[in-house]
């Protein structure tokens, strides 16, 4: 399983995909610094001070979130697109564990992405604040549970994210399904509950719950397991239905 | 054991069947050719052979053992089949340590397969902007990779240009030489004639024969062409006495199974004028032609 996960890590390795997203991702945390820095102090948000970093470390955590699911069905439905598939089951031709690896390699993959943003963040907006005079405080128990929060959502969305594409292993139909899912289905089925004690169950609302627990959110280790528990079922129902055809 | 078993493979996806109870052995150390026109069920048979194809009855074995079931299938089997993609901006290089990082292969045989076939040159180019022919190389480096003793080819020259083919055949046999085991498909019999010990030939998905080369060669017919211009005349003689010709072009004759003897006597005793007569031989390509075509696709 060991050299199975460090061949997905090399697939990842040598594409573009990660790179571009990084790059992508870097330039979101740019935006949102400048946003986070320009509206401070203004329309009821806080005045910047020594306290803001764990304000604006974690404003690009939700993109992150979005980028580590997007990055998991990519992952798992570019062997499809590619027909690189072929090769991988002629090599495993166990398919379960080729997700299994995958369920591995890829949440990693999107925690050293979402890291990585973030510790570039930090350091654009701890620069940026010094200049203007404000030197912010690196110790604040607030930025690990920040941290703490974005690296559990960005592991379990990317696991989400190889959940759906072994479940919908076209590509296009798998972007699209979980658009629609998050943007349209999800906020039809709140209202149509009408009742955050039914909402809080959704996937987003558990991806919520990760980065902003307590209140009509579920706990943090709630969230958690129940995306996690989505992921993985995702990942098998794929596993059983879809990632067991026959590759022609 | 014969290195590759089918027995009774049978593959139906939905109404159509591609593969209809097929049975066939593959001897180690023997090139076999895996012959049929397009649409036989060559591609479904290799796919299922290499466990990527479910069958629907019937089993594909590799020296007695199902491919899934095989502990360290590639260094066992090497296969070389059309859709198997290469990501586009992934390099030639990176494809191989890809599948040699997964089957846990040393990274020197990377280096040593990209050799083998010719791409050193190239390696760390994107496959994105390799031609077909480079395509084909770096598959058959994919293949190598485990140092397999089994080799399967689903038409492998397949878009190859008159170079790529004549290096494909070169290969092809200095595998064959090393002792492999070699099942190759192809479409075109001529393909693959000067290569393979034994052909395995099926249409519509059952098997038509298994023969070796020689045997193949010995069913070519003795023909005679005759150039006349009493064409008509001499085809009715020539069907009096039991000889079948057709005629070819506007003033020529071709009789099948028969003799210049025959055919000049007859012409002498009607007082027939003959230009041109001379003896030959059907080629393969016709042998196989009319073993497909008589099996006949079902309506």
């Amino acid at each position: 399983m060991i050299r199975l996960i460090r061949a997905e890590f090399t697939k990842l390795a040598t594409t573009r995909l990660l790179y571009s997203m990084g790059a992508t991702m870097a330039a979101f945390a740019v935006l949102t610094v400048v946003a986070g820095i320009a509206y401070a102090g203004r329309e009821g948000n806080p005045a910047l001070s020594a306290d803001s970093l764990p304000m604006l470390v974690g404003l690009p955590v939700t993109l992150l979130s979005g980028a580590a699911l997007l990055l998991g069905i990519l992952g798992m439905t570019g062997e499809f697109r590619h027909q690189t598939v072929t090769q991988t089951f002629l090599v495993t031709p166990n398919r379960g564990r080729v997700v299994t690896a995958k369920l591995v390699a890829y949440p990693l993959a999107a925690i050293a992405l979402a890291l990585s943003i973030l510790a570039f963040t930090a350091a654009l907006a701890t620069g940026w604040l010094a200049a203007k005079g404000i030197t912010l405080s690196l110790l604040d128990a607030r930025l690990g549970h920040v941290l703490l929060g974005a690296v559990l959502a960005a592991g379990l969305c990317g696991l989400v994210g190889v959940g759906v594409g072994a479940l919908v292993r076209n590509q296009v139909a798998a972007l699209v399904g979980v658009a629609v899912w998050v943007l349209l289905v999800e906020g039809l089925l709140m209202s149509l509950l009408n009742a955050p004690s039914l909402g809080k169950w959704l996937p987003s609302a558990a991806a919520a719950a990760l980065t902003n627990p307590g209140g009509a959110q579920l706990s943090r280790l709630a969230g958690t397991l129940l995306l996690a528990s989505y992921g993985l079922a995702l990942a098998l129902a794929g596993t059983r239905l879809v990632v067991r055809r026959d590759i022609t | 054991m014969a290195a590759i078993t089918i027995d009774g493979l049978t593959k139906r996806f939905g109404r159509v069947v591609a593969v209809d109870d097929l049975s066939f052995e593959v001897d180690q150390g023997t090139v076999v050719g895996f012959l049929g026109p397009n649409g036989a069920g060559k591609t479904t048979t290799l796919r299922t052979l290499l466990g990527l194809v479910t069958p629907t009855a019937g089993s594909a074995r590799i020296d007695g053992t199902p491919y899934r079931e095989l502990a360290d299938p590639i260094r066992h089997v090497g296969a070389v089949l059309e859709a198997a993609g290469f990501h586009p901006g992934r390099s030639a290089r990176n494809h191989l340590r890809v599948v040699a990082t997964a089957a846990g292969l040393p990274l020197a045989r990377v280096d040593a397969v990209l050799d083998q076939v010719g791409l050193t040159q190239t390696a760390h180019r994107r496959v994105g902007g390799f031609s077909l022919g480079m395509r084909q190389r770096l598959g058959l480096a994919t293949a190598l990779l485990g140092d397999p003793r089994i080799l399967i080819l689903d038409e492998p020259a397949n878009g190859l240009d008159p170079e790529g083919v004549h290096w494909l055949r070169g290969f092809l046999r200095q595998l064959a030489d090393q002792g492999r085991t070699v099942l190759v498909s192809s479409h075109v019999l001529a393909e693959v004639a000067q290569t393979v010990d034994q052909v395995v030939i099926i249409a519509a998905g059952r098997l038509v024969t298994q023969s070796t080369l020689a045997d193949l060669t010995a069913r070519t017919d003795q023909l005679v062409r005759v150039r006349t211009p009493q064409a008509e005349t001499l085809k009715a003689l020539l069907a009096a006495q039991g000889v079948q010709a057709s005629p070819d072009g506007a003033d020529q004759l071709v009789a099948t199974a028969a003799t210049t003897e025959v055919v000049g006597k007859a012409a002498a005793a009607a007082g027939i004028v003959i230009y041109e007569m001379r003896a030959e031989r059907s080629n393969l390509e016709d042998v196989f032609l009319q073993l497909t075509s008589s099996q006949g696709v079902p309506s």
